[in-house]
């Protein structure tokens, strides 16, 4: 049970090469902290810094109040699930989750006890005399999840667990790692590129970019609240649907997008100073309707029609450029259909183009 | 016609198969006739009756029993320590990040080139001054590491997942705990590949136990066998003894560990 600090840490691939750039990171005990990112942000030379696996360019690491930068992984009491299992196929499922303890010299029944509760927790106990590869995926997941869980680290890394899995395992295999991080309340840090993942499962999330930290907050915040235009963009599914244009002047202060189409009237307060700068207007799918046909609606001709039941995935053009549009399900939504749609004004966020940083 | 085609290959190889077969089959069953029966006119495949004799006599009056020993010893000692230091230098090579790797690598792979014999000179001088020659070392020592055997060993370590490596490492093994219980025995099929080309090599050797061991208690077989050629030379049977008892013991290690070498050869060359 422990806290995990970072401080200004960075770190540069053979003094040129800048993977992480000063992040500065608070994870309480027991938090479950998701770091998120395109591939090549920097997620994982964060996670394999804390871990040990890489060297410390810049900054501090600090794991139970004790500066790890120069402590080797073993001794760092921390435990941690790879991509690829990494399960030694040479040894059984006992022998894999009992390793690390038998490493540690401890007793041959205290070992037992523990791969055993560590077997059953994961129910995985009739597996446990078998070879890696007489398991399925789903199976060895659990194995490598149980050879950490056996050594009741401080601290648990996962390294996209559940990239390698299929679609249905994974989401199973989701709500058991939440599970379990309620029933260990251990501190955990998780890296994924899946947002969705990083959603369900996170109580904080950091989203990086570039190796830089771009937002660190909860889940409902950062969908809520984005603070740029990358972090708006990643978080959510559909993304959220960017519409390019500028604030002009002409009777009021207005929102027009490049060709037009688009004419949103703003608060004059807020939106004075941007007059004829680029502003990139970005809007959620389900901020879309066809309900409420008063406000900001244009006429649109649907060119993709996806009916999930409960929903319709309605795709459409501005100004050419593809909009996903989340709607109540109906018949009358067929490919080429022309259908009036109005924007919820209440939910409209402007970044600047040039720099993506928010504005409102 | 896929099917005469299908049978037309295999008379081919059944063919092939038994034109190597005989002069094995012949050696053996030569040994086994009495003196002179093998030069008989027409040729016999299969002695009349079994005679032993000429094994009685390689193992009680020509001492090969002494050089039987000699070359157990040396072809396992050597195996051991270039399994023991090859694999080390190719995991080391695989795995590490040092400076100068690479280059380091291609210079000795470079040194490849350089045909064995003409370092035969300097190795000898070498052992001489080191008091080897006529000791096991003397076969042993220039034996211990290959830049063949680190080369195979690299290409194969090449293959275990980093991630493993790492696993252990967050499980608190030490690197030497690392190489031992992770990366020794994922790269047994490759070790027992190393360790067979090894044997054999050091087995079948001939021309190094002849320069290295001078008094003819330390011969090895092969060694052993060229002198009695030419004492012997009238005595084909006990000839054909003593190629069997050369031949035997590298033809049962070779069979036992065939599984493992074929395994070897393939892996690496498709990633699973």
């Amino acid at each position: 049970m422990a806290e995990v600090i970072l401080k200004n840490v960075g770190k540069v691939y053979e003094g040129k090469n800048r993977a992480v750039q000063s992040v500065n990171l608070e994870i309480n005990d027991k938090e479950f902290v998701v770091l998120v990112g395109p591939s090549g942000c920097g997620k994982s030379t964060t996670l394999r810094m804390v871990a040990g696996l890489e060297e410390i360019t810049e900054g501090e690491i600090y794991i139970d109040g004790k500066l790890v930068n120069d402590v080797p992984p073993k001794y760092r009491d921390i435990a941690m699930v790879f991509q690829n299992y990494a399960l030694y196929p040479h040894m059984t499922v006992f022998e894999n989750m009992a390793f690390g303890l038998k490493l540690r010299k401890f007793p041959k029944d205290k070992i037992n006890e523990r791969v055993n509760e560590a077997a059953k927790i994961l129910s995985i106990e009739p597996l446990l005399n078998r070879k890696p590869k007489q398991l399925s995926g789903g199976q060895r997941q659990r194995v490598a999840v149980g050879r950490a869980i056996v050594r009741k680290p401080k601290v648990f890394l996962f390294d996209e667990p559940l990239s390698n899995l299929d679609a249905k395992l994974r989401v199973q295999m989701r709500t058991e790692l939440a599970r379990l991080h309620h029933q260990l309340e251990t501190t955990v840090v998780y890296v994924t590129h899946d947002q969705t993942e990083a959603m369900t499962l996170g109580n904080r999330i950091v989203v990086m970019k570039d190796g830089i930290v771009q937002q660190v907050d909860s889940p409902l915040n950062l969908y809520n609240n984005p603070v740029n235009q990358f972090v708006a963009g990643f978080i959510g599914s559909p993304a959220m649907n960017f519409i390019e244009g500028k604030i002009v002047n002409d009777d009021g202060i207005k929102f027009t997008s490049e060709k037009n189409t688009l004419q949103i009237p703003l608060d004059e307060k807020v939106f004075s100073k941007y007059v004829n700068s680029k502003i990139t207007l970005g809007i959620r799918p389900e901020h879309f309707s066809d309900e409420d046909n008063t406000v900001n609606k244009i006429k649109v001709t649907l060119d993709v029609v996806e009916q999930m039941g409960n929903e319709v995935f309605a795709h459409f053009a501005i100004d050419g450029k593809p909009i996903i549009s989340r709607l109540k399900p109906k018949d009358t939504y067929r490919i080429g259909a022309e259908v009036e749609i109005s924007l919820d004004k209440n939910h409209f966020y402007f970044f600047e183009s040039e720099t993506g940083s928010r504005i409102a | 016609m896929a099917k005469v085609k299908k049978y037309l290959v295999l008379a081919l190889v059944i063919f092939v198969a038994v034109i190597t077969f005989i002069p094995f089959l012949w050696m053996v069953s030569a040994s086994f006739m009495p003196t002179g029966a093998s030069n008989t006119y027409p040729p016999k495949l299969f002695p009349e009756k079994f005679d032993f004799s000429h094994y009685q006599i390689l193992f009680s009056r020509l001492n090969l029993s002494r050089y039987l020993l000699n070359s157990i010893i040396i072809s396992l000692g050597a195996t051991f320590f270039s399994l023991f230091l090859n694999s080390m230098g190719g995991y080391a090579f695989a795995k590490f990040r040092f400076a100068k790797k690479e280059s380091l690598f291609k210079f000795l792979l470079s040194s490849m080139i350089i045909p064995g014999q003409v370092t035969m000179l300097p190795v000898f001088l070498l052992l001489k001054n080191m008091g080897l020659i006529n000791t096991y070392w003397a076969i042993i020592v220039p034996g211990m590491a290959s830049i063949f055997g680190i080369f195979l060993i690299r290409q194969y370590a090449f293959s275990i997942p980093d991630s493993m490596i790492e696993a252990a490492k967050m499980d608190g093994a030490t690197e030497l705990q690392i190489y031992l219980k992770v990366i020794l025995p994922l790269c047994k099929p490759i070790l027992v590949t190393l360790g067979l080309f090894t044997f054999m090599g050091t087995w079948n050797d001939f021309l190094w136990p002849l320069i290295v061991m001078t008094d003819s208690n330390m011969y090895t077989l092969p060694v052993a066998l060229a002198n009695l050629s030419s004492e012997h030379v009238q005595d084909t049977e006990m000839l054909m003894a003593g190629s069997v008892i050369t031949i035997v013991p590298v033809l049962i290690v070779f069979l036992a560990l065939q599984k493992y070498y074929i395994k070897g050869i393939m892996m690496g060359s498709v990633k699973e």
